[in-house]
């Protein structure tokens, strides 16, 4: 049985589809990332999945609870975390006595732990608590009775980078002792580093799942060339160079620069560049946020030719296959 | 059980005290402007010298006692006008104010129904309605001594005990008006005019055609008057208020447990 398994899930405000039949499961035991930009629906699937939303049309399970139950649903509560993207505690409270109605209500199994690893003030009041500081009372109520499965939406946001790379490892450590992790991100670099795969929501669709390094194979490279003359465009000419631009008389050598993203073959591409005196070469794994452009450029343009349920598919696909 | 109603007394004791003690100065003020507002001023002339509409609206019936007069000047006006709305704003602004500053999602994390929630946020209004209660009697009980107009210490505690479950109902109002509304200023304002224009339909219309429209107004089972002149306290009536406690706080919850938290 699946962390989280969504069958269609939708929720319609108004006119306004914020998700769409989004179907996938989330594995026990992984990391998956739910990414998208701003709006694209996230948020919405979070808030369904924890009850607070309901949906306008199918249905979810979470740690093999249905949502739509209440009772169910709370059962499901008691071993579940969750961090809202912004979330809010009772201001007049001091950090330690909103940590104690936490652990009345569902227990503190490790609260000590976890106060050395993020530290809010906890004898301040929250009202003079900064958003970083909030956060991590956050993330302290969000682990404190030591969940099975935790939903993230957005965590890292507010943290500076130090508490994010510590967030990381701690994540990375709880999740090979069985932690499952779901959490939405529109920072693509904090997924790369994190998820063990990665689902694509854009505009309330889930445009695909798939583990994250395969999405890093499909984006490829991004391959910087400065040649001491220019090199005929036809050279450039072979499977896998997208964006190629040239730029002449670059840096106090000369020559030119040539920037492209590559998902060819690379031996394909040096064979290619060997009659040609090279300055310079860097090949650098695309950045997440190349690759996401890429992917949802793609995606426009296939959403125009191909119909709906075939992103459906290979979204489940991906997903099936990949049980744990 | 009861985590969160013990978490949010918590935080209302010492807002309570204040408002004992606030609502203890008006009672010993009252009490001690009484003897030279008696032998200053006519008082059934100044009764006659109201409008009526006035005399009605505030529950007039004597000056000529301690009894009667504290039952307007404290208890009308203190109780059933200022604590009565204080308790429909303060509770209007529970579950909305959470919803509204984006605190609910972190409470209904909480392995937590819907329905407890709103039920233990709600019992924890007994602190500021039990505690603006507890003072008061005793300084109501003892200044009536000290002015020498003493009033029978059953009264004085009755007057106060009715006042609970009537007090609550008004705060059932709030607690309504937090579910409809998520955002706590609205629903605060709504509370605030509903609970206003309850007491005035019931104090108005008293006697005329429409006189059952009040009927649906808590002011209407809770009567100071008869309680500090006549000495009759009516038991049924705070089984009314009860009542209708009961039906509004069941009706806030049926309401909160279908509601998208926005």
């Amino acid at each position: 049985m699946a962390a989280i398994e969504l069958e269609g899930l939708t929720k319609e405000y108004g006119e306004v589809l914020a998700n769409d039949d989004v179907t996938f499961d989330v594995e026990r035991g992984e990391i998956f990332g739910y990414l998208g930009p701003n709006g694209a629906g996230k948020t919405t699937t979070i808030r369904t999945l924890l009850g607070l939303l309901s949906p306008t049309a199918g249905t979810a399970r979470v740690l093999g609870q249905v949502i739509t139950d209440e009772g169910q649903l709370l059962e499901a509560k008691r071993r579940l975390g969750y961090l809202p993207d912004d979330p809010a505690f009772d201001e007049t409270a001091t950090g330690r006595e909103a940590l104690e109605l936490h652990a009345s209500i569902k227990g503190d199994a490790r609260s000590e732990e976890l106060l050395e690893l993020f530290d809010p003030p906890l004898d301040r009041e929250i009202r003079e608590y900064s958003r970083g500081n909030v956060q991590k009372l956050g993330l302290v109520a969000t682990f404190m009775h030591d969940p099975d499965l935790v939903i993230l939406d957005e965590p890292t946001s507010g943290l500076d980078p130090l508490l994010q790379q510590r967030f990381n490892e701690f994540v990375r450590a709880e999740r090979d002792q069985g932690l499952t992790v779901f959490f939405s991100s529109h920072i693509l670099s904090e997924v790369r580093k994190l998820c063990d795969r990665v689902g694509i929501i854009r505009d309330g669709r889930l445009v695909t799942v798939e583990p994250v390094e395969s999405l890093l194979d499909r984006s490829g490279k991004f391959v910087r060339i400065h040649a001491a003359e220019s090199i005929p465009k036809q050279a450039f000419e072979i499977d896998g160079v997208h964006d190629l631009e040239a730029d002449a008389g670059t840096g106090p050598s000369g020559g030119t620069e040539y920037v492209f993203t590559f998902t060819g073959d690379v031996n394909e591409l040096l064979e290619r560049l060997r009659q040609y005196r090279l300055l310079d070469l860097s090949l650098e794994e695309a950045p997440l946020e190349e690759v996401f452009m890429r992917f949802y450029d793609g995606e426009v343009r296939d959403s125009d030719t191909d119909s709906d349920g075939a992103n459906r598919v290979v979204a489940g696909g991906t997903g099936g296959d990949d049980d744990v | 059980m009861f985590e969160l109603t013990r978490y949010d007394a918590r935080h209302r004791v010492r807002g309570s005290l204040y408002l004992s003690i606030g609502l203890s100065l008006l009672a010993a003020m009252v009490i001690w402007v009484y003897p030279s507002f008696k032998t200053e001023v006519d008082l059934d002339q100044l009764i006659a010298a109201y409008p009526e509409p006035i005399v009605q609206v505030m529950g007039v019936e004597t000056m000529a006692s301690l009894g009667g007069f504290l039952s307007f000047e404290l208890y009308t006006f203190g109780w059933i006008i200022l604590l009565g709305l204080y308790l429909a704003y303060s509770t209007a602004g529970t579950i909305a104010d959470d919803v509204d500053r984006g605190r609910m999602d972190v409470l209904l994390s909480l392995p937590i129904s819907r329905r407890r929630l709103l039920g233990e946020r709600f019992a924890a209004m007994a602190v500021p309605i039990v505690g603006a209660n507890v003072v008061p009697p005793i300084v109501v009980y003892v200044g009536a001594h000290l002015i020498d107009e003493p009033l029978a210490a059953t009264d004085v505690l009755a007057v106060h005990l009715l006042s609970i479950p009537y007090l609550f109902a008004c705060a059932g109002i709030g607690l309504l008006a937090s579910v409809g509304f998520d955002r706590a200023g609205i629903a605060q304002r709504v509370a605030l005019g509903v609970t206003f224009a309850l007491f005035l339909s019931e104090s108005l219309l008293t006697g005329t055609d429409a006189d059952a429209v009040g009927a649906i107004a808590p002011m209407r089972y809770y009567d100071p008057n008869a309680i500090l002149l006549e000495g009759t306290y009516n038991v049924a009536d705070a089984g009314i208020l009860v009542a209708m406690t009961v039906a509004l706080v069941v009706a806030a919850q049926l309401w909160f447990t279908r509601v998208d938290i926005a």
